[in-house]
């Protein structure tokens, strides 16, 4: 049972490889990736285009083949082969909200059928009353009308068709949605309204989100935290507010430049950091996910833990002299 | 200003949801984008016309290619068209209104026969062998080899084989050219078959087969309209082309392909050009109607089309 300190966990990915194949060519999209989502937090996986952050959201839902590792839902392994029962289990418990609303829902079928396809697939109604009763609710919810329902995607914009992902989502009564950049491809005036769509499901039903996102300001404010991740491996993971004040890898930092500022004077100033694996010192032994402060992980071998704490010690030293607002 | 000469009006938030767009239905689209061109319509009359009198005239006539009967009077030989005999007679006084229309029925029941083998096996094969990985290693290279053999020499050489007939004529047509279709079904559920809504549905726990039948199949009715229309006019054609090099049909049936080989030497005469262009006319209205049907129907079934 969960105290304050000590939260379930329910997903957990330990060793994670997926390993993609082009004509004998190895490609490893995801190299060795471990980490725990806690019930009822959202989880942010955010990297550059290319990182492996689908990838890792494919593999949870069994869409990748995983080449090493487990992902552990619960406790109980779900990844590789699994029964019937037991993927129709994982489908139940988890589902996805997808990265593209222009490709994501079914053309030729009216919105009905695709918020009713799981619905129908795992017979989750009583009646044919029942069932449009349910989708009724959701479409409701996620700011739908009933109407829409006899329509088709295309007459849909951008924004309404997301939401009708989400509402195709919601229907099944999930634990863990995996939202793969759901707002990336929406225009920048309706990116609050899916957000706070999907934080008022978040309180409403007790959901656990992973978040995948590719830059740092979206997530500053919706997760709880925060994965980077570059060129598939996971460099550092922490709670947003302290990654956001004590960023450590080189890679976390050249993210966070990105983020841009409120303030013009601190833009203007900011020095551009660019991550370049090949530049920096790979000296001694092969790095590891450590953890630094409680709760707080990054890539690192001994030498360069040293100088992270280093690190460490100065900004916390440099927060005390100069304290924020934030 | 007093307040009270103001009045507020309350947000409706769902206002911006609603669609002001008429209510959209697949079918009714279909049909209206269908019969939105004067050039279709034409062509449609012109086609369905063709195949009327085709398919009934036949069966009034009892025409019989074999049969000479007016061969001694003279007065029966190469009459121009007129009211009586509407496309003439020829030599040996065959009335030609009614050998062009059994001819012309014998070639498209040909065509559409061969076109129905083709399609039906053509889709069913190429939906499986888009999905499936390991049934695409042995058809892949079963198509490699078959479609590098020209359809031509496929064609004549089973028809040599099997001997001159309508059935045997159909079998040739249509005994490799389904691996082109299914071939070119295979790409397009292969183009289609990873899209997202694809996974995504995967992602709801929908079964493969509901997949091909709700996800994939609706995609492809524009594909494969598209095919029939490429494919009934080009059955047509190498009807008319078999035969003209004297293979492929009995003498007993007639057939478009023929009659243009009976007559091509009156093709200069200026007293009997009719014999000669009469079915070459048909054979190209024919052709160029169905195709421009097809195109129309593979255009409006296309739900991209719709919008506007
Ligand atoms: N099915 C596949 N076969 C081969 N390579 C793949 C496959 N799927 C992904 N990859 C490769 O794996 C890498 C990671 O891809 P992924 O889609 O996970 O990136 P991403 O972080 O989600 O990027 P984006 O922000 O652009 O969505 C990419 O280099 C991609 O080319
Ligand atoms: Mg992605």
């Amino acid at each position: 049972m969960s105290t304050n300190n000590e939260k379930e966990v329910l997903l957990s990915v330990r060793h994670l490889e997926v390993t993609f194949y082009n004509n004998k060519k190895r490609f490893r999209a995801v190299k060795n990736a471990n980490f725990d989502i806690y019930k009822g937090e959202t989880f942010a996986l955010v990297g550059e285009s290319g990182s492996g952050k689908t990838t890792i959201g494919r593999s949870i839902i069994r869409l990748n083949h995983t080449s090493d590792g487990e992902i552990l839902y619960k406790g109980k392994k779900i990844n590789g082969k699994l029964s019937k029962a037991e993927q129709r289990d994982v489908i139940r418990n988890i589902q996805m909200i997808f990265q593209d609303p222009a490709a994501s829902l079914n053309e030729r079928a009216t919105i009905d059928y695709c918020v009713s396809e799981g619905l129908y697939n795992f017979h989750l109604y009583e009646n044919e009353e029942d069932r449009e009763r349910k989708v009724d609710d959701v479409l409701n919810a996620v700011g739908l009308l009933p109407e829409h329902k006899s329509r088709y995607p295309h007459e849909f914009s951008g924004g309404q068709r997301q939401r009708i992902g989400i509402a195709r989502a919601m229907v099944m009564e999930p634990e863990f949605i995996i939202a793969d950049e759901p707002i990336s491809a929406l225009d920048v005036s309706i990116r609050a309204q899916v957000l706070n769509l999907m934080n008022k499901f978040k309180k409403e039903r007790g959901l656990t989100y992973m978040f995948i996102a590719h830059d740092l300001s979206v997530v500053r404010y919706f997760s709880d935290r925060i994965a980077v991740i570059h060129k598939g491996r996971i460099v550092e993971i922490a709670p947003t507010d302290e990654l956001f004040n004590y960023p450590l890898h080189p890679y976390t930092l050249s993210l966070l430049q990105a983020v841009p500022m409120p303030d013009p004077q601190i833009e203007k100033a900011k020095e551009l950091v660019i991550y370049d694996e090949s530049k920096r010192d790979l000296s001694g032994e092969k790095p590891i996910l450590q953890e630094i402060r409680p709760g707080h992980f990054v890539f690192a071998n001994d030498r360069e833990m040293a100088e992270y704490r280093e690190k460490l010690k100065e900004m916390i030293a440099f927060k005390k002299e100069h304290p924020t607002n934030d | 200003m007093s307040d009270n000469r103001f009045e507020f009006v309350k947000m409706e938030e769902s206002a911006s949801e609603h669609l002001s767009a008429p209510r959209y239905s697949y079918w009714a689209s279909v049909f209206r984008k269908f019969f939105s061109s004067k050039v279709v319509i034409t062509m449609l009359v012109i086609s369905a016309v063709i195949m009327l009198f085709s398919f009934i005239h036949p069966l009034f006539s009892h025409y019989d290619p074999t049969s000479q009967g007016n061969i001694n009077d003279k007065t029966m030989s190469f009459i121009k068209p007129c009211l009586e005999y509407p496309f003439g007679t020829d030599r040996t006084g065959r009335n030609m209104f009614d050998a062009v229309w059994a001819s012309c029925g014998n070639s498209l029941s040909i065509a559409l026969i061969a076109t129905g083998v083709t399609t039906t096996l053509g889709v069913i094969v190429g939906a499986f062998w888009g999905f499936s990985k390991k049934l695409d290693k042995i058809m892949i290279e079963v198509y490699n080899v078959v479609a590098n053999i020209p359809f031509t020499l496929v064609v004549m050489v089973l028809v040599y084989v099997m001997g001159a007939g309508k059935w045997q004529l159909i079998f040739a047509l249509s005994c490799t050219s389904w691996l082109s279709t299914a071939y070119f079904i295979r790409v397009q559920v292969m183009i289609i078959r990873d899209r997202e809504y694809n996974l995504a549905s995967k992602c709801l726990g929908t079964k493969t087969s509901t997949i091909i039948t709700r996800n994939i199949m609706p995609y492809l009715t524009s594909i494969i309209v598209t095919s029939i229309a490429r494919d009934v006019p080009n059955f047509i054609s190498y009807e008319v082309f078999l035969s003209f090099i004297g293979i492929g049909l009995d003498v007993t049936e007639p057939s478009l392909g023929r009659m243009v080989s009976d007559y091509v030497q009156y093709m200069q005469a200026p007293s009997a050009s009719y014999l000669f262009w009469i079915p070459v006319i048909l054979c190209a209205m024919i052709s160029v109607s169905l195709y421009i049907v097809g195109q129309a129907l593979a255009d409006a079934t296309d739900p991209r089309t719709h919008m506007i």
